[in-house]
């Protein structure tokens, strides 16, 4: 068999073996005893939105061995079921959220721009993301799996799980060939536990490289074309030499392209990120000219080519990160133009245009630092046209649908993967809560946001920290001022390092802490992103610094507030 | 401020001014710029369905059309900028010597506010070339400024397909600062620049002949496995077959006689020299290649290469038999193409004809979009501009523009809608994601293109913060 072969329905199979296996060799182990000892669960009494069907004003729905065993209203619990009176909650399918960076490890540190072209190309192999004796360069590597890099931990795990979110499609950070993408629970012990369904797409992205060619759009459009032609060609010769060997010196092999023969053949999707007008148009042109089974990722502006997604059949991933205004009023300031103004109340209206178009779509959270924000925006994007059933079904079924888990996953049916959010409230509702999330049939522990939950229990931040940061040169004292509100941190550094207002700050309900400061390293400013947890009046992390070997830090409390 | 205002509301007129009608139009009692067919007093155009119908005196239109009387005013071909950046989300691929795999076509912006001032110039087509940073670049796409359109209603029907070549000082490098430890792009010198373009169709003829070769023995052997298609190679064999047209980047005679001999021994032909600074030094030879010339009226001492210009080069090129024109080569310069124009008259004594050539019928022969636009014959596009005045003077100015009979500007709309869009923004800056935060980053002066000329090199200045 040729090895650019493509066995797309093979690999689920695969992973229940692993998962099979996994059960057998952690059977011993108590954790999983204690945990695999309730395995049934019944939410009675409670208003079911089942998505595929209607809702069920007042019904149960069991849970068992992972999977949905009933739903409905004349269900009810079984005797050995673990029973939650679902008085005054609904259950929602469990939320999808179609394009996120979920479980992956963080973002490789970007190359030393001091080094120029010559030390991205010298770098740019030992990067971590690339693909093992591939022909091409890092960001043009269509064969990277995202299935090899996932892990169990994180904290965006967990804070999208506290909004209602139980499984997403991961996709790889970067490239312009970004590689392929998997749809994960956003729970499990192993990584193989947390795959749903692996490949789900090829992933496209119009990043220039750096440096080194294509180096501008129209690079990057010349460069895809290209290597979607050689992709053609490779399969063609592989298919000529496999028929008849003798006389023919032999195709090398490439697993770049090989991992593009199921793209140009039309059976994997390719994800193109596109937002604009132009940016979708291009997409769809693209897509047209090699006959690509295309989904658009982004599509703030999809609105305005909605009849050609429609007629076309593509449909779009939509980001729920609505843009807004984030400057302050100054009166000496130019005036904002309209297309920005006209940008931003417009993107609110996009979802509820594209239904009433009859373009598929499902949302996505598209990088939302704060994920705290996602639910409020599907609620302007409810204020501004879409009627709240196409908005769960955006999050739920259309999501499975589009990427090809529909059989598994999105509506409350018998058979199904038991993902569940259940929610005191409608789900969109500003003034909702989840009360309960269930992923492959198990609760998962949520951690309330900072107002349900009595001060003090929770970490906080507020207050002046002695920071000491260890960048390989020894240890290197700073005063640390730092504000929290919810999960939004602001504050300032000062030092031997030099002074600045923090940014990207943020704080998780566990104290996992993140912010990013400018320090004076060797007479440059660099921009150093701390990592760390909270505990008490104690802090400890790390340090990255574009172009530097990560260093760590500590800092101690010295006064609250 | 209020200017600042004003400005803003022009940036905003978007494609609402393209509604119009695009049936007929009667325009009445003009003075009438044929290019072609001497200038026409008090004559009537008609407009139908997009092409000239009728010019002549005393026209009838049908009931419904919309009739202009245009008494006192200049009727004139729409303008051809033979040389534009306008409209391109990004102009070079800077990375490789040769980069003919790259589109402008992929990269259309067709929101480019520049589109809107063009048409307010006069102008209704632009040559979108690739920059100059490499000596063979990117592909070329002509278009019909349809402001408001998506960028695929741009694309100039029929337009030869062409490429961008460059030659010089901006393909060698001169200007870009070595850093140390990072090799040169190859070339360095203009030696490199030539040795570039034969190493490049020397390939591109090899291609050729693979492919010959590989169609000629597929017939017998089904067998074979076939070339690779190389996007690179592809548009230079459509050059030596004749079906792409080259428009060359260059300065100096010694690199335009070069590019000639080049072009003769590979059996090709340059169509236009851009730029062309020291055109006039070699004006017959470029003459006798059939090549066509594309300069500007007086921009030079930009650099040692532009040096030894003189403003009568557009004059002493077209006596010598080089078809001429006018070109822009930046979003600003566009706009009052008819200025430099008449520039020709004064610097060269051109006759009021030749000089309307200049940037109608001269750049759409150099596009070879001549049998559609460029001059105001029935049958052709109707491409045309209102002019309050005679569009040589300083004073005068455009009323309307259509492009394919549909007007795409109106100064009279563009006024009236002023007001109405000052209401728009004064809703939209209510509207909740358009309210300032309560503590926000201070704002930053908006982010402007930065100025161009010649080619897409960015002015070193306007790069640094």
């Amino acid at each position: 068999m040729g090895i650019w072969f493509y066995m797309p329905k093979v690999r689920p199979r695969l992973f229940v073996a692993l998962c099979t296996l996994s059960i057998v060799a952690f059977c011993s182990c108590s954790a999983y005893a204690q945990r695999s000892a309730i395995d049934t669960y019944a939410i009675t009494n409670a208003r079911i939105v089942t998505v595929s069907g209607p809702v069920v004003e007042r019904g149960t729905v069991v849970v068992r061995n992972g999977l949905i065993a009933a739903a409905g209203a004349n269900v009810s619990a079984p005797t050995d079921a673990r029973v939650i009176d679902g008085t005054g909650l609904t259950i929602y399918p469990g939320l999808i959220d179609s394009y996120t960076n979920l479980a992956l490890p963080e973002a490789a540190p970007a190359p030393s721009p001091g080094g120029g072209p010559a030390a991205f190309l010298v770098t740019a192999p030992a990067r971590p993301t690339g693909g093992p004796n591939s022909t091409q360069p890092v960001g043009l590597q269509p064969e990277v799996m995202v299935e090899d890099v996932i892990r169990t931990s994180g904290t965006e795990l967990e804070s999208s799980r506290n909004i209602g979110i139980t499984a997403a499609l991961t996709v790889p950070r970067s490239g312009i060939w970004m590689g392929q993408s998997a749809l994960i629970n956003l729970s499990g012990e192993t990584p193989q536990q947390m795959i749903v369904r692996s490949p789900v797409a090829m992933h496209v992205g119009f990043t220039p490289l750096r440096g080194t060619y294509p180096g501008s759009l129209m690079g990057v459009f010349a460069t895809l074309r290209q290597m979607m032609l050689d992709a053609q060609r490779y399969r063609d010769s592989m298919l000529i030499y496999e028929r008849n060997p003798r006389g023919i010196r032999r195709p090398e092999t490439d697993r770049s392209l090989a991992a593009l023969v199921p793209v140009i053949d039309g059976r994997m999707p390719v994800v193109m990120l596109a937002n604009t007008e132009r940016e979708i148009n291009r997409a769809l042109d693209l897509g047209a000219e090699f006959k690509l089974k295309l989904i658009v990722a982004g599509g703030r502006e999809a609105d305005q080519v909605a009849d050609r997604l429609a007629k076309q059949n593509v449909p779009v991933l939509l980001s729920l990160n609505l843009p807004r205004r984030t400057t302050a009023a100054l009166p000496e300031a130019d005036p904002e133009s309209m297309r920005v103004l006209r940008e931003r109340v417009e993107a609110q209206q996009t979802a509820g245009k594209l239904a009433k178009a009859g373009v598929r779509f499902a949302f996505q959270s598209g990088s939302l630092t704060n994920m705290s924000d996602l639910m409020v925006n599907v609620s302007r994007v409810i204020e501004n046209g879409l009627s709240p059933a196409d908005a769960v079904r955006a999050f739920t079924l259309s999501a499975a649908e589009i990427l090809g888990v529909a059989n598994q996953l999105g509506s409350i049916e018998a058979g199904k993967i038991a993902n569940l959010t259940v929610t005191r409230g409608d789900i969109f509702d500003r003034n909702s809560r989840v009360t309960h999330v269930f992923i492959d049939g198990r609760p998962v522990d949520l951690r309330p946001a900072a107002p349900e939950r009595p001060a003090g229990g929770r970490a906080t931040a507020t207050g002046m920290w002695t920071l000491n940061i260890n960048l390989g040169q020894g240890e290197r004292g700073a005063t640390l001022t730092l504000q929290q509100e919810g999960e939004r941190v602001t504050g300032s550094i000062a030092g031997v390092l030099g002074a600045g207002d923090i940014s990207n700050a943020s704080i998780s309900a566990g104290g996992e802490l993140r912010f990013t400061v400018p320090l004076n390293i060797e007479g440059q400013t660099k921009e150093a992103t701390f990592t760390g947890t909270l505990t008490g009046d104690e802090m400890r992390g790390s340090v990255t610094v574009v172009g530097m070997t990560p260093g760590s830090f500590t800092a101690t409390r010295s006064r609250p507030n | 401020m209020k200017n600042l205002l004003l400005l803003f509301a022009i940036v905003l007129l978007t494609g609402s001014v393209a509604q119009a009608q695009s049936g007929e139009t009667l325009i009445k009692n003009a003075t009438v710029l044929t290019v072609t067919r001497g200038t026409l007093a008090n004559t009537d155009v008609l407009l139908r369905n997009g092409k000239i119908a009728a010019i002549g005196k005393n026209l009838n239109a049908s009931a419904n059309a919309r009739v202009i009387d245009a008494t006192g005013k200049f009727v004139m071909p729409g303008i051809i900028d033979a040389h534009s950046h306008s409209m391109l989300d990004t102009i070079n691929e800077g990375t490789l010597a040769v980069t003919s795999m790259v589109r402008t076509e992929d990269v259309l912006n067709p929101t480019d506010v520049d589109l809107y001032r063009a048409l307010a110039g006069g102008v209704t087509s632009l040559n979108l070339l690739h920059g100059s940073a490499n000596p063979i670049g990117g592909l070329n796409t002509v278009v019909k400024i349809k402001y408001g359109r998506p960028a695929s209603e741009f694309l100039f029907p029929g337009a030869m397909p062409g490429i961008k070549f460059a030659l010089g000082e901006n393909v060698k490098r001169s200007s870009t600062p070595n850093t140390p430890g990072v090799p040169r792009r190859y070339p360095n010198t203009r030696m490199g620049v030539e040795e570039t373009i034969r190493d490049a169709f020397t390939r591109a003829r090899d291609y050729k002949r693979a492919w010959d070769e590989y169609r000629a023995a597929s017939a017998k052997d089904k067998n074979l496995i076939p070339p690779r298609r190389d996007l690179q190679l592809e548009p230079l064999v459509e050059i030596l077959e004749g079906r792409r047209y080259v428009h060359a980047h260059c300065y100096i005679a010694s690199e335009i006689l070069m590019l000639i001999n080049l072009a003769d021994e590979f059996g090709f032909k340059i169509k236009t020299f851009q730029h062309v600074l020291e055109g006039y030094k070699v004006a017959k030879e470029i003459a006798a290649h059939g090549a066509g010339a594309s300069i500007f009226a007086d921009s030079w001492g930009y650099k040692i290469e532009a040096y030894d210009a003189i403003p009568y080069n557009a004059a002493i090129m077209t006596r010598a038999g080089v078809v001429v024109s006018m070109n822009s080569d930046s979003d600003e310069r566009a706009r009052r193409l008819n200025i430099e124009a008449a520039k020709a008259m004064h610097w060269g004594d051109l006759t009021e004809e030749q000089a309307l050539k200049l940037v109608t019928l001269n750049p759409a022969i150099q596009l070879g979009i001549q049998d559609r636009v460029g001059s105001l014959e029935v049958g052709k596009d109707a491409d045309l501009a209102i002019w309050n005045g005679h569009p040589f003077s300083v004073y005068s100015r455009v009323d309307t523009t259509f492009v394919d009979g549909t007007v795409y500007f109106d100064r009279q709309q563009d006024l009236a809608r002023r007001a109405e869009l000052a209401k728009e923004r004064a809703t939209l800056e209510q509207a909740d994601p358009n309210k300032p935060p309560a503590q926000g980053q201070s704002p930053q002066t908006p982010r402007r293109r930065p100025r161009t000329h010649e080619d897409g090199e960015i002015i070193e200045e306007e790069r640094r913060p």
